[in-house]
């Protein structure tokens, strides 16, 4: 079972999403974040004062998914995410040790 | 086998058998009061055969040892899955030692019967001793009933020491009630409108069904010296408990029963079943969920309503704030009404046959933030029949509103008018969704009172600390008509009450209604309809990249003007706020205030798009529609002005300008002035110039005029349209009719050539003092020559001061610069002028831009000193 975390644009969330039920995903959380990789933030002068992002607002999906289709979703992501531009985010994968099910205590990819 | 545990097993099967009856019996007729009572009895009896077996098999022994029922057990009030509140009472601690062993083994043995004990232990004299930190227990003792052991005990209990207790403490006792019930309240947002409410502990709840007894009853019994004789609450308030607490009843048995715990969430599945039921309305006709909602509120809101009348009437229970007020001197007066002890009482009892009165109530209410007396509520429920028959309606009731609206207290007295029903009897658009709960993850009130919440949001924007508050603090107060925003806040969410797929259109619609019925003019309907139609655009936008020109850019356009753009903000601020405590986050907080200000940039960057031909379509109707002849001469009149002239002025405004225009040959200046809301208007339309704005600024610096916003325009033909909002300083305007045609006079001279100007205003100078600075603004000079392709952009802020335009323009001026427009603003002490300049019909030069900046620099720095 791999993690799948993933910094996007916020608007494109929901072609991301989309992209995501049709390949079978059907569980991920979904976060507002602020963040910056290597773009750099956003100035704008209201007025005389300076009101300066640097922490950019952002969307994080997370989701655990089962190995046999990490590949299929990292694919469905870039596709759907990308702009080409600076600012478009990063995937990360990290191996998960075990997933549980509250409602029944169900335990491995069953619990996916 | 002991006679022990055979007792137990016995027990347990004769508990398992009748909580099953019980269940059985509910389930078929729903009564929750003999639910509630069987158990009780239930209960009870396994209490005293276990006491007969393990403490003392004597009728009423042991000696100086008793068990005791308190709180809801104590009321008869058992709920299948609630806490049985019971206290060992000890005569002595000796009666304790020798106990300790027998109230172990009988805790034990319930507990195996896994009955959800409470116990307390205490001695007599222990009862008698009052712990403000624990006024929970005192409270209990209220509801304490005999279970078994020595009834001497018990009746000393109730029969004197606790009139005793009561007598002495009854202050700290109402208070600790008091205080405890307004946290919980403020746990819960102060409101009995949750989509999904807590039975016992939410506002209206049963907790606070029995708060409204202890209240009544502590009052009478501190006054009687002794338990009174019949029950404290009287008249309709204790029918109104009545019917609630049978209600309440039977929905808690409901919610127990269904989910096996003391849960007490009315979840939506719950409130499904419950109506599908019929639950606490046994001889009601087939309801949905929405309508079961409704009498759960019905109940609710009186429960609340009688805690809220009692905790006003009892001094003692009084907050810390209020008995303050009580003691200050000035008092509210007023012909219609009087105050008394913080409540508002009618002068005449009839007077509110009057509808008027009824409006002047409320917005007595929203000034100064007081509640109405009991009796004054009653006048009004008698008078409420006769009203409907014919309500308050058009341009007065409009009037009223407006005013109530922008009073401090607002929310307080809408939520008072509310529920009264007078709310919805003045705008029964919001009938609909009076009570309405509609499921979605992110509401957690229901409709109306999330509208109120909104408008409340806004209110408290002046109070609040926080960074991001004060910055829309700031919008909030350089609004001109908020009363509009209000408005509309109220209506946005109408069109949830009517089946529809798209409740904005829907909102609309009904929204159209009552701004008709309200007799509401042209410009502020269609700002009213603006909002509704566009109130989830800012947060639609948040889903796109907000720092995307396009995306900013299309925003922008849609709003049109920035005094639209600061109203969409705000109402976005609101909504979002308003629809559970935590939606606003700062992430929401930034994003929201960054595309404001994008699109505000933007709006600022743009003005000089001009309008070619295709004139809008709904002013141009209604041009037409008010001057048949002059309005078919629209098209040429705005050919070439800003786009921005004609979002600015209204259809009547563009025509008095297109009369003045047409007088231009007879006089070749032509200067209206009037009286606006906020501020005196003067106009002036003429032939296009050199030095035309700084002459007009400075006439008005002569006068003595502060000038707060402002706008200069010109059209293909060289027509200027320069509008200038000023205040009168000196109140010259005010006091003199005469001197507004002087100063019409006056103004037509000086831009005619034939006044001199620079005497004026050096004959003014001599009397003036400067003004205090709270506030130090930094001069900033800023050009943008990217933004539009025919001028160059100058931005400056600086100090307002007296003749602050007018050194600005005329500087300018005397720089060679024409100013193609003029956007002028004030915030606060900040003044804010932008101009799209350009010289011989081109652009700036970047020699050309550092010259003027040097020169204004220098100007203002000259300003600042005095000279």
């Amino acid at each position: 079972m791999t993690k799948v975390e993933a910094v996007i644009q916020n608007s494109k969330l929901d072609a991301v999403k989309t992209a995501l039920q049709e390949i079978g995903v059907e569980g991920m959380t979904v976060l507002e974040v602020r963040g910056h990789g290597r773009q750099k933030g956003h100035t704008e002068v209201y007025r005389g004062r300076e009101y300066s992002v640097d922490l950019i607002p952002k969307t994080k999906l997370e989701m655990v998914l089962p190995d046999a289709i990490v590949e299929k979703a990292v694919q469905a992501i870039l596709v759907s995410a990308r702009t080409g531009k600076i600012g478009d985010g990063k995937i990360f994968l990290t191996r998960v040790d075990e997933a549980i099910r509250i409602r029944n205590e169900e335990r491995g990819e069953g619990a996916l | 086998m002991t006679a022990a545990s055979s007792l137990i097993g016995e027990l347990r099967s004769f508990l398992a058998e009748e909580s099953a009856r019980i269940a059985h019996d509910f389930s078929r007729t729903a009564d929750g009061r003999v639910a509630v009572s069987q158990r009780t009895r239930l209960v009870e009896e396994i209490l005293q055969r276990s006491w007969h077996e393990l403490v003392s098999a004597e009728t009423a022994g042991p000696c100086g040892f008793a068990l005791v029922a308190t709180g809801g057990f104590g009321r008869g009030w058992l709920f299948p899955y609630s806490d049985i509140d019971i206290l060992f009472l000890h005569a002595d601690r000796g009666s304790e030692e020798s106990h300790k062993d027998s109230v172990r083994q009988l805790s034990q043995e319930l507990w195996d019967l896994k009955l959800k004990l409470s116990p307390a232990s205490r001695t007599l004299a222990e009862c008698e001793r009052f712990d403000p930190e624990n006024t929970e227990f005192t409270i209990s003792l209220l509801d304490s009933r005999y279970l078994a052991g020595d009834r001497d005990l018990v009746a000393r209990l109730r029969d004197q020491l606790i009139p005793r207790l009561v007598a002495r403490q009854a202050k700290p006792l109402l208070q600790g009630l008091a205080e405890v019930t307004r946290e919980r309240h403020a746990k819960f947002g102060d409101t009995v409108f949750h989509l999904e409410p807590n039975l016992k502990e939410a506002p209206g709840g049963l907790r606070d069904c029995n708060v409204a007894g202890w209240l009544a009853l502590i009052s009478s019994m501190s006054k009687l010296g002794d338990w009174p004789a019949a029950n404290s609450l009287r008249g309709p308030v204790r029918k109104q408990l009545e019917a609630a607490v049978e209600f309440l009843m039977a929905a808690r048995c409901f919610l127990h029963v269904r989910h096996g715990r003391d849960d007490n969430s009315l979840s939506w599945e719950a409130q499904d079943e419950a109506a599908a039921r019929r639950i606490g309305v046994p001889q009601h006709e087939p309801l949905t969920a929405a309508d079961w909602m409704r009498v759960y509120f019905g109940h609710a809101r009186a429960v609340q309503r009688a805690v809220a009348q009692l905790l006003e009437e009892i001094p003692e229970a009084w907050s810390s704030i209020r008995s303050q007020v009580r003691n200050w001197r000035s008092r509210p007066s007023s012909p219609d009404f009087s105050v008394v002890d913080g409540m508002i009482f009618l002068q005449r009892s009839s007077s509110l046959q009057d509808p008027e009165m009824l409006l002047r109530l409320f917005h007595f209410m929203a000034h100064h933030g007081l509640k109405l007396s009991a009796t004054t509520e009653h006048s009004l429920e008698q008078a409420l029949p006769a009203l409907a028959v014919a309500p308050p309606r058009g341009a007065e009731l409009w009037l009223y509103l407006q005013e109530t609206l922008l009073q401090p207290h607002a929310p307080e007295a809408l939520r008072a008018m509310h529920s009264l029903r007078v709310l919805t009897l003045l705008l029964p658009e919001l009938k609909a969704i009076d009570s309405l709960v509609v499921r979605d993850f992110y509401h957690r009130f229901t409709v109306d009172e999330h509208s109120i919440l909104a408008i409340e949001s806004l209110h408290r924007l002046n109070q609040s600390q926080s960074e991001w508050d004060r910055r829309y603090a700031e919008l909030l107060s350089e609004l001109e008509d908020p009363e509009l925003l209000y408005l509309a806040l109220l209506l946005h969410d109408t069109g949830k009450g009517v089946p529809s797929t798209n409740h904005v259109e829907a909102s609309l619609e009904i929204a159209g209604h009552c701004l008709d019925r309200l007799d509401v003019e042209a410009e502020e309907r269609s700002t009213v309809l603006f909002l509704i139609g566009n109130h989830l655009e800012m947060s639609a936008n948040l889903r796109r990249d907000i720092f995307n020109p396009e995306t900013v850019a299309a925003f922008a356009e849609k709003m049109g003007t920035p005094e639209r753009l600061k109203m969409l903000c705000l109402l976005t601020y609101a909504d979002i706020k308003a629809v559970n405590p935590e939606a606003l986050t700062p992430w929401k907080a930034e994003n929201v205030w960054q595309l404001y200000i994008g699109a505000a940039n933007y709006l600022n960057r743009s003005a000089d798009q001009r309008v070619h031909g295709d004139a809008n379509g709904e002013k141009l109707a209604r041009l037409r529609s008010l001057a048949p002849v002059l309005g078919a001469k629209y098209k040429e009149f705005v050919e070439g002005f800003p786009q921005r002239y004609l979002r600015v002025h209204s259809a009547e405004e563009i025509l008095r300008h297109m009369e003045m225009a047409d007088r231009l040959g007879r006089d070749a200046v032509q200067v209206d002035l009037r009286r606006g809301r906020h501020w005196y208007e003067l106009t002036l339309v003429t032939r296009d110039r050199p030095s035309l704005f700084a002459s007009l600024t400075g006439v008005l610096a002569a006068w003595g005029m502060n000038i707060v916003k402002a706008n200069a325009f010109s059209n293909d033909a060289a027509t200027v349209v320069d509008t200038i909002y000023f205040t009168d300083r000196f109140r010259t305007l005010e006091l003199n009719l005469s001197e507004w045609e002087r100063f019409k006079q006056s103004a037509v001279a000086v831009l005619a050539g034939s006044a001199d100007l620079e005497k004026m205003l050096r004959d003014r100078q001599r009397g003036e003092k400067h003004a205090r600075i709270k506030v130090v603004v930094e001069t900033r000079i800023d050009f943008d020559d990217e933004a539009s392709s025919t001028s160059t952009l100058l931005q400056v802020i600086a100090q307002d001061r007296p003749r602050l335009l007018h050194r600005i323009t005329s500087c300018l001026s005397q720089q060679k610069c024409n100013i193609e427009i003029a956007l002028i603003d004030t915030e606060g002490q900040m003044a804010i002028d932008t101009f799209y300049l350009t010289s011989e019909g081109k652009k700036l030069t970047a020699g050309h831009r550092e010259k003027v900046a040097k020169a204004l620099h220098a100007d203002l720095r000259d300003l600042e000193s005095g000279s």
